[in-house]
């Protein structure tokens, strides 16, 4: 569980967030939805803790998100970032061996390393482990990224301080931008995945359709403001996406199975 | 060829390169040596065999003069190659080295300053005796690349343009201020500036060997620690972070730490450049981007090339010496030209690193 209670975020005096009080649920897929601006980077970036509020606080499972050190959170929690371009070459199970550092104090164990090549089987790029990163398609690198996440709060774990399972949270900031359709769907299902073992998921997603066939909690940010909390997608209503996203919207149902998607236009 | 070794093997092929290059440099010169007279030199400069009036000549030459030039040049390897290394991670760039970021030019504007000006003028630095030098040098130094990285940073990621540029800057001011200094020297004095901002080690004592050995030891365990969170910080500074590394610390202890060894070299030997860029690009290469590997390597291989680089200035034009960093910037300059057009070749295929 992730609290925000009455988090204020400003930069120079200007205001980004303002007054944001939630709560990310473990076994949930919680999303944030907003337009460009709204202020999603930002709560993310005070959620994961990389970002201290100007005033309000963050808790992860009661406890305040300044009271762990940067180590502890790093067990805690994982961010997975839209684009990671790594400054060197580096092999695939390098990359993913870097979300086993907060674990181990000199040398990997071998845990650790069970760990690194179980999440490599995860998503699928066990047969290009030795390959070097920057070769990588888009898609490829961030299936490599997902699989370091993946090692880095991995829920079988224990015995380093936090319980097996339990307490533990992915982040996904704008994780499938500019991915294809393939590793869009892979890369939520892997997150979706978690949900069973007690993770909490909290996914920044910019393709509402996308959000609305993943999501089960919806945060919907204006304006720095927190305007709308959907228990579900249908929970959404069309006028708050209208105004908030400038965009006329209607849903569509799907006659075979009786599912919807929207449709938007100006 | 590397790729295939273990880390270990890897060491071990570049540390018996280095104890040959050692040994090279250590018998080839203007006085020649053969090992067995090398061997007989050090047993009686140890005392464990008595002293021969007829060995004088030589054993002085060797024992005062060429071991401890041996041991300088072979550390000014160590910390530039290393500090390439510390550089190129925290800029997450191959194309960036104490030369380029201002740190070698600092350093040698402060060394220059107590050079010419002396106790005289910088009243400060009197009582400060023998350690004006090397300190002056870390001020400069410091000053330089903390400059460069604050310009070239923002929102946690470095501009590498900008900071190419603040470099070039940072560079020419510093060069400009040692210049009004050489102008204002006199002779002797100018020609040691001259000669020391192109690098040398004919100056090369048992104290400068000390002064660098003891920077360098003290960074590299420093480094060696940190090999682990340099690793993450190639990620990017937020994914560092969120990896559970204080990258605030890191980059501070970098930059001192890539200061202290770089000035104290800086200031026993001058200015020598592209080693740091060229060694840990060559280790990239033949082998990982890992520091685990990078951070020993780039000690030794940096070593190898220095005792290298030094044994060529000896013999290129005897009976005179060239000072060694014009070898490494004519070298050096070619190499960094081809990793740039090789960078830009990459890019256009879509493919970076």
């Amino acid at each position: 569980m992730v609290e925000l209670r009455g988090v204020s975020y400003a930069v120079g005096g200007m205001p980004i967030l303002r007054d944001v009080s939630l709560a990310f649920e473990p076994g949930r897929f919680n999303v944030v939805l907003g337009p460009n601006g709204a202020g999603k980077s930002t709560l993310l970036k005070l959620a994961t803790g990389l970002l201290r509020p100007s005033s309000g606080s963050v808790a992860y499972g009661g406890v305040d998100v300044a009271d762990f050190t940067t180590l502890e959170l790093a067990r805690r929690r994982a961010v997975l970032s839209q684009h990671v371009e790594l400054a060197f070459a580096l092999s695939v199970r390098d990359v993913v061996a870097m979300g086993r550092f907060p674990h181990f104090a000199r040398a990997p164990t071998a845990h650790d390393r069970d760990v690194v090549q179980h999440a490599l089987e995860m998503v699928g790029m066990a047969p290009l482990h030795a390959r070097a990163y920057p070769t990588l398609s888009g898609g490829e690198r961030q299936k490599v990224q997902m699989a370091r996440v993946l090692a880095q709060i991995w829920p079988e774990d224990g015995g380093d301080g936090t319980e097996a399972g339990g307490g533990r949270c992915l982040f996904l900031d704008e994780p499938t931008t500019s991915l294809d359709v393939h590793f869009q769907i892979h890369i939520l299902d892997l997150a979706r995945g978690l949900l069973g073992r007690g993770c909490t998921v909290v996914a920044v997603l910019h393709d509402l359709n996308v959000a609305f066939q993943y999501g089960d909690r919806f945060f919907v940010l204006e304006d720095g403001r927190l305007a709308h909390v959907a228990a579900g997608a249908d929970d959404v209503p069309r006028e708050l996406i209208e105004r908030v996203f400038r965009v006329r919207a209607h849903r569509v149902r799907d006659p075979e199975d009786g599912g919807s998607f929207w449709r938007f236009a100006l | 060829m590397l790729r295939r070794l273990s880390d270990r093997q890897a060491f071990a092929l570049l540390g018996v390169l280095l104890a040959v290059a050692m040994l090279a440099s250590a018998g080839i010169g203007a006085f020649s040596f053969t090992p067995a007279e090398m061997a007989r030199y050090a047993a009686q400069g140890l005392g464990w065999t008595p002293a021969a009036d007829a060995d004088a000549l030589g054993r002085n030459v060797f024992l005062s003069l060429r071991l401890p030039r041996v041991l300088v040049s072979g550390l000014t390897g160590a910390v530039l190659g290393v500090s390439g290394t510390l550089m190129q991670g925290l800029f997450r760039n191959p194309i960036v080295e104490p030369g380029l970021a201002g740190t070698s030019a600092g350093a040698a504007l402060g060394a220059a300053m107590v050079f010419v000006l002396g106790g005289a003028t910088l009243s400060f630095a009197a009582p400060l005796g023998a350690v004006a030098v090397p300190l002056l040098a870390f001020a400069g130094g410091f000053a330089a690349t903390m400059l460069v990285y604050r310009v070239s940073s923002s929102l946690g990621k470095v501009n590498v343009y900008t900071l190419l540029l603040a470099g070039i800057a940072v560079n020419a001011v510093c060069g400009a201020g040692t210049g009004i200094l050489s102008y204002v020297a006199r002779d002797p004095q100018a020609r040691n500036i001259t000669f020391w901002n192109l690098g040398t080690f004919t100056t090369a004592d048992w104290p400068a060997a000390g002064l660098i050995a003891l920077s360098f030891t003290a960074c590299f365990a420093w480094s060696l620690r940190s090999a682990r969170a340099l690793d993450a910080l190639m990620l990017g500074e937020d994914e560092a972070a969120y990896l559970g590394v204080d990258t605030r610390a890191l980059v501070r202890r970098v930059i001192v730490a890539n200061t202290v060894m770089v000035s104290a070299a800086t200031a026993m030997v001058g200015v020598i450049a592209f080693v740091g860029l060229v060694v840990p690009h060559a280790l990239r290469m033949l082998r990982s981007s890992n520091h685990a590997f990078l951070v020993p390597a780039s000690a030794l291989l940096g070593a190898l090339l220095m005792e290298v680089v030094d044994v060529l200035a000896r013999v290129a034009v005897p009976p005179a010496e060239l000072p060694v960093g014009i070898i490494t910037a004519l070298a050096g300059a070619p190499v960094f030209l081809w990793i740039l057009v090789r960078r830009q070749r990459l890019a256009g295929a879509g493919l970076d690193g």
